[in-house]
């Protein structure tokens, strides 16, 4: 295959250390723990890469071990099955230093989150047992989108460095970008570039598919060829399986949901629990939705902690016609008459918008030329899940929303660092936990640098805070 | 230097210093007088001195370089039992030099979080190590603490401070800082605070910097309003009146912009229930629904949806209430 017709995030993955974006940190971090190598074996004997997706995590390794010249042995979820599969894989390989040709080696252990499960448990004890003994540096992936994910790993975090990435920054990603397209003869306008870095969240990866899926067979591109990109979202068949569901009559109607979206049963929890509140809008049906939600989180729980999988049928039963037959009251527009309160809220006349239903979802449609107040209207409604339509001047919420956990943790990803690292601090001076400070000190230190500046600056120079950390302390 | 945090300004620094806890106190005295102490357990409810006691002991012991003989580490916050081990190994297999006490102190906060395997482990680590080192295990309920490390620790059990011990203390604070706080300034952080005299003088603190001249019950109500409690109240409100979605916004924001726990979560909601003014039967039994939440959270994985439950089952005895 040619460059040519290499998918993008192929063909523009760093080759070196100094085309990596974003994450400098990281970078030092990793470098500098290979390094040690050199001296003898670290006290560490694995490196543990954390953070959102996209941010070019593989990369770096990649890039780290192009430049210092190592052999990199690359392992992926699917090769942790079977402890017997994963030490013909590298067991071997772990304890011998170098290749035939004298070349140094490495281990990279990729897409550890796609390790899910009871029955993948085993390899994550067998790539602990391979750390323990191994010879040569170990470097473990995985994105980390909710705060236990630690927990999932636990063996291997107590006995790896953890190094930890961040989004790549909208500056730095709008350059990269721009980049790129010069590199491929692209012209495309700022302002494309800019929606793109903006929505993806810091996600680069994301925003070159974009950039790539807009570009076929272009060589100028307009903030119109935006129009037709979707969320960033694979489960496009997934809101027509819910509806299906959640309008089922009989259980095994609503079973079926499991089987008809090509989503894991966990996602599939995630997007019911999103939804539930707007389908059953009525407090009796919603509290008995819920409670069917509750009973099914501890079916699995129970399945898992007892490895006997056959308790899990009674979560999908839970989960889906559990749920599906606690409608008794509702008429599912919860949804509508949502939009209707917020379109109500947004402090315009009766009047200003038309909200109709469409077969993809509640239309909102203002009636007159919004201009300024258009980003006003536009964060409004975005809390009910709303997204501009481009060329279709009115906004759409679709009936059923992706879960938004994910969305909300890498939202407030810089502002739960700063917590965690006043938190410590806290901690540390006020000799309490993390935890203890959270709950209990943070809060009323809040009030304190809130109200009064000159405690204030007391209280956030005792603490030895930084400037973005007193920022968040007042914020 | 500036002074920073009054709960830690004015933390008392010695024994002497220390407030209330006399009959606590004086065994203490003995074991700096004596130069020698066993391995202790301190159990009780949160700020009734059981850090500052230890810490005060510390200094009493060993002077004011008393730093360089104690280790404080919260099992809390600790990357498992095997950290916890090695940070005490290298900790304790060196005994204190340049002092004429032959032993060092392990301060090992919140040791009753940690689970009863962490705990045998841990009774192993203090066995091999009493030579050299003595743990101090501090936490608040010795229920659960293993038997065999009970029976290895003298266990002191430091109980909340009374009514007038409380308010003294705060007065203590309000006349150093100058503060004019009135009585019902101070009743409403006693009520808040019962006995917890860190949570109290945080209080203080948080309403001295809103207000300076008149500390009253308006500026106490004025600050929990603004802390996590007064967003639990929010959210509670929300599901009483069947906006769920709202109040699972909230929720959201407690779990995951605060970082709050599930279980730190359920305690807030528990105690505003009580404070709530609705009949008292439906108190009992919105206690019996959080009772039964309280213990799925145990049982479950899904923090967040066992509360969301809460939340929704409050919509329907908010119904029944307002007929």
């Amino acid at each position: 295959m040619t460059a040519e017709n290499q998918p993008w995030t192929h063909r523009f993955r760093p080759s070196c250390q100094a085309e990596v974006v974003g994450n400098e940190r990281a970078l030092s971090q990793l470098r500098t723990w290979i390094r040690s190598w050199e001296k003898g074996i670290p006290k560490e004997r694995a490196a543990f890469l954390h953070g959102p997706p996209g941010v070019g995590k593989t990369s770096c390794v990649v890039a780290i071990a192009n430049d210092m010249d190592i052999d990199l042995l690359e392992v992926n979820a699917s090769d942790f099955r079977t402890k017997k599969r994963l030490e013909g894989l590298v067991g071997r390989a772990s304890l011998q230093t170098v290749t035939i040709t004298g070349k140094r080696r490495m281990i990279l252990f990729d897409e550890l989150e796609g390790v899910s499960g009871q029955q993948d448990r085993g390899g994550i004890t067998s790539i602990r047992d391979i750390i323990k003994e191994t010879m040569i540096p170990i470097v473990l992936i995985a994105t980390s989108p909710g705060e236990k994910w630690q927990d999932k790993f636990r063996p291997l975090v107590d006995v790896s460095t953890l190094i930890e990435f961040s989004p790549v920054p909208f500056g730095a990603m709008v350059r990269r970008l721009r980049e790129c397209a010069t590199e491929l003869g692209i012209s495309v306008d700022e302002e494309v570039l800019e929606y793109l870095a903006d929505r993806s969240q810091g996600d680069l990866r994301s925003t070159l598919n974009d950039l790539e899926a807009i570009s076929r067979g272009k060589e100028t591109i307009t903030i119109k060829d935006v129009e037709g990109l979707g969320m960033r979202d694979r489960k496009d068949y997934t809101p027509d399986a819910l509806n299906k569901m959640f309008s089922a009559k009989s259980l095994r109607e609503a079973r079926r949901v499991i089987s008809s979206t090509h989503i894991d049963y966990d996602t599939l929890f995630d997007w019911i629990y999103e939804n539930l509140p707007v389908v059953l809008e009525s407090p009796r049906d919603l509290a008995r939705g819920m409670e069917a939600l509750s009973r099914a989180d501890i079916h699995q729980t129970r399945a898992q902690r007892t490895q006997a999988y056959r308790l899990l049928k009674y979560m999908f039963n839970e989960m889906t016609g559990g749920v599906a037959l606690s409608r008794l009251y509702s008429t599912g527009t919860g949804l509508l008459s949502q939009v209707r309160e917020k379109t109500a809220t947004l402090g315009f006349p009766p009047g200003a918008f038309t909200v109709t239903e469409t077969k993809a979802g509640i239309e909102v449609k203002p009636v007159k030329y919004l201009g300024n107040e258009w980003r006003r209207v536009n964060n409004g409604l975005r809390e009910v899940g709303a997204q501009w339509v481009r060329g279709g001047n009115a906004w759409l919420i679709p009936y059923f929303r992706p879960p938004q956990l994910v969305w909300r943790y890498r939202r407030t990803y810089q502002s739960r660092r700063r917590r965690d690292e006043v938190a410590a601090k806290v901690a540390e001076r006020c000799h309490v936990s993390s935890k203890e400070a959270v709950a209990e000190v943070i809060p009323l230190v809040k009030v304190m640098v809130g109200g009064d500046a000159v405690m204030a600056d007391e209280i956030t120079g005792w603490l030895d805070l930084d400037d973005k950390q007193s920022k968040w302390l007042k914020s | 230097m500036s002074s920073g945090m009054w709960a830690e300004k004015y933390r008392p620094k010695r024994l002497d210093e220390m407030w209330n806890q006399t009959e606590i106190i004086s065994r203490l005295k003995s074991f700096v007088k004596d130069k020698n102490l066993p391995h202790l357990l301190f159990v009780g409810p949160a700020g009734t001195g059981k850090t500052t006691g230890i810490l005060a002991l510390a200094r009493d012991l060993y002077g004011p370089a008393y730093q360089n003989y104690i280790l404080e580490l919260n099992a809390s916050d600790e990357r498992g039992i095997n950290v916890i081990r090695e940070k005490v190994k290298n900790f304790a297999r060196t005994a204190a030099i340049a002092s004429e006490v032959p032993f060092k102190i392990l301060i090992m906060d919140e040791a009753d979080s940690l689970t009863s395997a962490a705990q045998h482990a841990l009774r192993r680590t203090m066995e091999i190590y009493t030579r050299t080192c003595r743990f101090v295990l501090i936490g608040n309920y010795s229920e659960n603490i293993i038997e065999p490390i009970q029976s290895r620790c003298s266990v002191f059990r430091f109980g909340p401070l009374g009514e007038e011990d409380a308010k003294g203390w705060i007065k203590h604070i309000a006349e150093n800082e100058k503060l004019n706080i009135l009585p019902e300034g101070l009743e409403a952080i006693y009520e808040a605070s019962t006995g917890d005299l860190r949570k109290a003088t945080n209080l203080l603190q948080a309403a001295a910097a809103t207000q300076r001249d008149e500390i009253d019950d308006v500026t106490i109500y004025s600050v929990l309003g603004r802390v996590s409690p007064g967003r639990v109240r929010e959210l509670i409100n929300l599901g009483l009146k069947g906006q769920f979605m709202e109040a699972r916004e909230v929720l959201r924001g407690l779990l995951i912009d605060e970082g709050l726990a599930a279980d730190d979560i359920i305690r807030l909601i528990y105690s505003e229930v009580l404070r709530l003014s609705i009949p008292e039967r439906y108190k009992v039994r919105l206690s019996d629904t959080i009772g039964e939440i309280d213990y799925r959270l145990t049982q479950g994985a899904r923090a967040e949806i066992q509360l969301s439950v809460l939340v929704a089952k409050l919509a329907i005895v908010g119904e029944e209430i307002n007929g």
